[in-house]
């Protein structure tokens, strides 16, 4: 068997191994780099009612070298019933020296991106128009006690005319209750409306969501 | 083992054989037929006319000067003789001694358009019991500024797998990628083949003659051709000393408002240089936004750049050859087409149309990729003796490959993705034929590629060996043709990966062999009537991406992961070709069985990838045993000197017998019905020719459970239309040609468009085509 293979290669091996690449360029692997990558997204709220009532809620990625996703961290996050808080997005690529953070260009791409919230269970489905941040087809849950949360954006970008962007909001909490936040970022180069429907997201993860 | 084993013993003695006959032969009593082939009206020699003789295989090409040289046993001899626009002649003549004998030709009144639809001599056919396909002449001609995929749907059993309206590649009996071999000019593409969003990198205005294999082809083009080959032959170089010849096409398209410019520069030396030859051409291609019959898709423009240079010196006995091709584009990729999500997907198929509108343009924007391809090849033959020749070929070949994706927040200019890959190529065969009926080829290769990516990860950086050795025996025996051949092949593959958790570079060493093997027949029952019969053997060893793939396939929501320890797929390949040709009529019938264990697929394995943009499925490469079996009946009739009726049906049924299964994305039937009408000239316009066809697409009901993300779509039926014409332009005939392709703007999705998710087809699309040729220098002019 072995002496089979050998032969084949003496035939070919001399022309070949002279004309080929050396392989020591392949061996030299490159570093794997990725354009853009989310490391941590985060959600910081300050209560409107005493700047000293703060809170945040921070869903982490942990990367491998390929860059592919190998575990998630969620935090949960808790709100005092019957407030209004001021929020702002803040997200990181931490992959990058220095670390890159990944909100503050969204702010300078604000007429690309569209921030959406989705509390859950729900018992009514939500208002649609291109001031909503909510997520058009949420399942509407009528058994189970529902999330009292509502949320509005607050900024708004350079687009005629102008549209909301969602990097700051207002959350407003109602009685006590517990459930999901789903938060996602679409992106919709050339095609931002308002809507969910164009371009495709670039984040979709869900926060614990307990107001007390 | 016992296999390989016996494969070798059966290699030997093939050889042994051949070579055993090859002396005998010469002692056989057998005579010389030859002649002249000449215009009758003014008395040119006609080079490369065909010369058969009808009701067996036999057959040659006159030469350049129009010689034609046969051998044939005493008796009588019924000569069938043709030439492209010239009236085919069909003679019998009595053989007792060497002899003599010439033709007349006379041109035929409809021209170049003439399908003369009887049986050409296939003795080049290097698998003469395989079905082969050509495509030519006016057909070829219709498909100029289409590419290579598109321009192969003509073809009974071929059709392409799609990414979108500037990205197809060709698919034979059901499978595409690495399964189907490619050849430019001789040589085997070698670039990133396995994905499905990498189209061939050829241009097809080189082609003057685009070759169909259909079936496994492994003997002669090595592992992995084990779904068919497909090959793109310039025409020879011209050998017509002191001439100079050029050829302007032009092609224009209202839909994508496609411009496609190729021109052409051949000549061949005199005097002291007799015998040199040469060819430039290039082609410059550009296309903007396709339209479907209600809405433009956004950055689908594309823009192609090709070059192509040939030498080559012919010696009576010697020659040797030198190529070089680069071919550059940048093809835009359809928006809205990553997704971030499985959820994200399910919306987009649920509303089937871009959500957003877009306007024509030229502009090519992210997501886009870029590809370039260099080809060099020399190659040399030396005829030993009439009837021998070994031949000797060096090839090299780069592809660089960049994907931009589309970014949403980093300010990056680098690609997602870099693969550059290199191959070197040699190869040696040696053809040999007796009198007697015994011809055959012997032969070696070897190839050495090296990959190296850049940036993302999605496959290793490898280096691969191969080498290979076969045989292939013909042997012709009155109304029969005999073929047997045998082939082993050696791969060694060491992949150098990044190792994803403990950031070090992980070496792993495998390799790969495997024994191919051919065995046919062919009983030419009367003479218009044939029956060939032929098994072969192939196999294919697991390509780089099933084996180490480890990401993200952004378009289809999937995330993709390889599997290092499959083993090579092997298909046996059974068909049954039944052919009868006469002066009215062609009908060809092929049907085939290909039985494929081990064959790789990719599953989903119902778990998820969680990636920041959500939730993606997982697809795991895994291998089952499959089927493929299918039919394909091309039918031609003639019912009139001046029309063609042509009806063209392809079936294919696929099943996985390891899961109970049908396999994904296996082409639904496909009719393909038209007419031409040749209304000969009227004025200026010479050789008028008005056609129409039908294209039926089925609705593919045979679908796995649970491999794909939304139903196939509806059957579709298009309409398409042309008329063709000559003019004089400056003392030669240019053609002129006027396509319609879906006439009826008909609004549909097809199911082997990865893109059928997000968007309709192209709608209505007009074609111009322009080709004139010129003469600079004539025969023998003084320079």
């Amino acid at each position: 068997m072995i002496k089979r293979k050998h032969a084949v290669y003496a035939l070919l091996g001399t022309a070949l191994f002279y004309a080929s690449c050396s392989s020591k360029s392949e061996q030299a692997v490159a570093p794997n780099i990725a354009n853009e990558t989310i490391t941590q997204a985060s959600l910081k709220f300050t209560n409107q009612a005493n700047v000293t009532d703060t809170t945040s809620c921070t869903y982490t990625f942990h990367v491998d070298n390929n860059g592919n996703v190998t575990s998630v961290d969620s935090t949960t996050l808790t709100l005092k019933a019957n407030s209004k808080y001021n929020a702002v997005v803040y997200m990181l690529d931490q992959t990058q020296s220095p670390v890159f953070v990944v909100s503050n260009e969204i702010k300078d791409r604000e007429n690309y991106h569209l921030f959406f919230y989705q509390p859950t269970p729900i018992n009514a489905a939500p208002v649609i128009s291109n001031t909503s941040p909510y997520i058009p087809g949420t399942p509407v849950n009528t058994s189970a006690a529902p999330l009292n949360l509502a949320i509005q954006r607050t900024d708004l970008d350079t687009n005629n005319p102008p549209l909301q962007i969602g990097l700051t909001t207002v959350f407003t909490t109602g009685a006590a209750s517990t459930g999901n936040l789903r938060w996602v970022l679409r992106h919709q180069p050339n095609a931002k409306n308002g809507t969910y429907y164009p371009g495709s997201s670039d984040l979709d993860v869900n926060f614990v969501t307990v107001i007390k | 083992m016992v296999n390989i084993k016996f494969t070798y013993l059966f290699f030997i003695t093939m050889v042994f054989i051949s070579f055993c006959y090859a002396q005998q032969g010469e002692n056989k009593a057998l005579f010389q037929l030859s002649g002249i082939i000449t215009d009758a009206s003014n008395g040119a020699s006609l080079p490369a006319a065909t010369i058969s003789v009808k009701g067996t295989e036999l057959g040659v090409q006159s030469d350049k000067n129009g010689k034609y040289i046969l051998k044939v046993s005493a008796g009588k001899v019924h000569l069938y003789c043709q030439y492209l626009g010239y009236m085919a002649e069909d003679t019998i003549i009595e053989v007792s001694a060497n002899r003599q004998f010439n033709f007349l030709l006379h041109p035929s009144s409809q021209g170049l358009k003439q399908i003369t639809i009887q049986a050409t001599a296939d003795n080049h056919k290097e698998i003469a019991t395989q079905n082969l396909t050509v495509l030519q002449g006016t057909d070829l001609d219709r498909t100029r500024g289409l590419s290579l995929g598109e321009a192969l749907k003509s073809v009974t059993g071929v059709t392409t797998y799609q990414t979108g309206p500037s990205i197809a590649k060709p698919v034979i009996h059901g499978l595409t990628g690495s399964r189907v071999a490619i050849l430019n000019n001789g040589v085997t593409l070698q670039a990133q083949q396995w994905g499905q969003e990498h189209a061939p990198e050829i241009d097809p205005f080189v082609a003057n003659q685009i070759e169909v294999i259909k079936g496994a082809a492994g003997i002669r083009y090595g592992a992995d051709a084990i779904s068919g080959v497909i090959s793109v032959n310039p025409k020879p170089l011209p050998t017509d000393t002191g001439s100079m010849d050029a050829e302007v096409n032009a092609v224009g398209m209202t839909n994508s408002r496609l411009g496609a410019f190729s021109a052409m520069l051949e000549g061949a030396l005199g005097k002291k240089l007799a015998g040199f030859s040469y060819r430039l051409q290039g082609t410059f291609k550009r296309a903007g936004n396709t339209s479907t019959p209600d809405y433009v898709l956004g950055n689908t423009g594309l823009m192609e750049d090709d070059f192509s240079a040939a030498v080559q010196y012919h010696h009576k006995n010697y020659g040797i050859e030198g190529y070089f091709s680069n071919f550059n584009t940048k093809l835009g990729i359809e928006y809205d087409t990553e997704v971030g999500s499985i959820t994200d997907l399910e919306q987009k198929i649920a509303i089937g149309h871009p959500v957003t509108y877009y306007d024509f343009t030229y502009l090519i924007d992210r997501p886009y990729q870029t590809v370039n391809h260099s080809t060099a090849k020399v190659k040399g033959f030396l005829n030993i003796s009439d009837s021998s020749k070994i031949e000797l070929q060096y090839s090299y070949q780069v592809n660089t490959r960049q994907e931009f994706e589309e970014l949403s927040f980093s300010p990056s200019l680098a690609p997602a993705i870099y693969l550059q890959i290199h191959t070197a190529a040699v190869e040696a065969n040696f053809d040999h034929k007796d009198g007697g009926g015994f011809s055959g080829t012997v032969g070696l290769s070897g190839v050495n590629q090296g990959n190296i990516r850049m940036y993302g990860y999605l496959i290793p950086n490898y280096v691969d060996y191969d080498g290979g050795a076969y045989v292939i025996e013909k042997y012709r025996h009155n109304k029969w043709l005999f073929e047997a051949g045998a082939r082993y092949d050696y791969r060694w593959l060491q992949a150098y990966a990044f190792d994803a958790d403990q950031a070090k570079i992980n070496t792993t060493t495998t390799s790969y062999s495997g024994t191919s093997a051919t065995a046919g027949a062919t009983y030419n029952l009367t003479d218009n009537l044939k029956i060939t019969g032929n098994y072969s053997a192939a196999f294919r060893p697991p390509s780089i991406n099933e084996l180490y793939i480890d990401g993200v396939h952004q378009s289809i929501g999937e995330f993709e992961i390889g599997d290092a320890n499959l083993k090579t797929e092997r298909a046996n390949d059974f068909s049954l070709d039944l052919n009868y040709t006469s002066k009215w009529l062609l009908v060809d019938l092929e049907g085939y069985y290909n039985r494929i264990n081990n064959f790789i697929f990719e599953e989903p394995t119902d778990q998820y990838y969680h990636a920041q943009s959500g939730a993606l499925l997982e697809f795991q490469y895994t291998q089952a045993n499959v089927f493929f079996r299918g039919a394909d009946l091309n039918v031609l009739i003639k019912p009139l000197d001046s029309l063609d009726i042509s009806s063209k049906t392809s079936l294919i049924y696929a099943w996985n017998e390891t899961i109970h299964d049908y396999l994904i994305y296996t082409p639904p039937t496909r009719l393909q019905n038209g007419f031409t009408y040749h209304f000969g000239n009227l004025g200026a316009f010479r050789n008028i020719s008005v056609g129409a066809e039908n294209i039926y697409v089925a609705k593919q009901t045979h679908v796995p459970v649970g491999y794909d993300f939304a139903p196939p779509p509806n059957a579709y039926s298009l309409y398409n239309a042309h008329i063709g014409f000559k003019l004089i332009i400056n003392k030669t005939l240019a053609d002129f040609d006027i396509a319609a392709n879906n006439l009826t703007n008909v609004a549909y999705k097809d199911y082997l468009d990865r893109f059928r998710y997000f968007a309709d087809e192209p709608g209505r699309n007009i074609i111009f085509r322009l080709r004139v040729p010129f003469k600079i220098l004539n025969n023998n002019n003084k320079q």
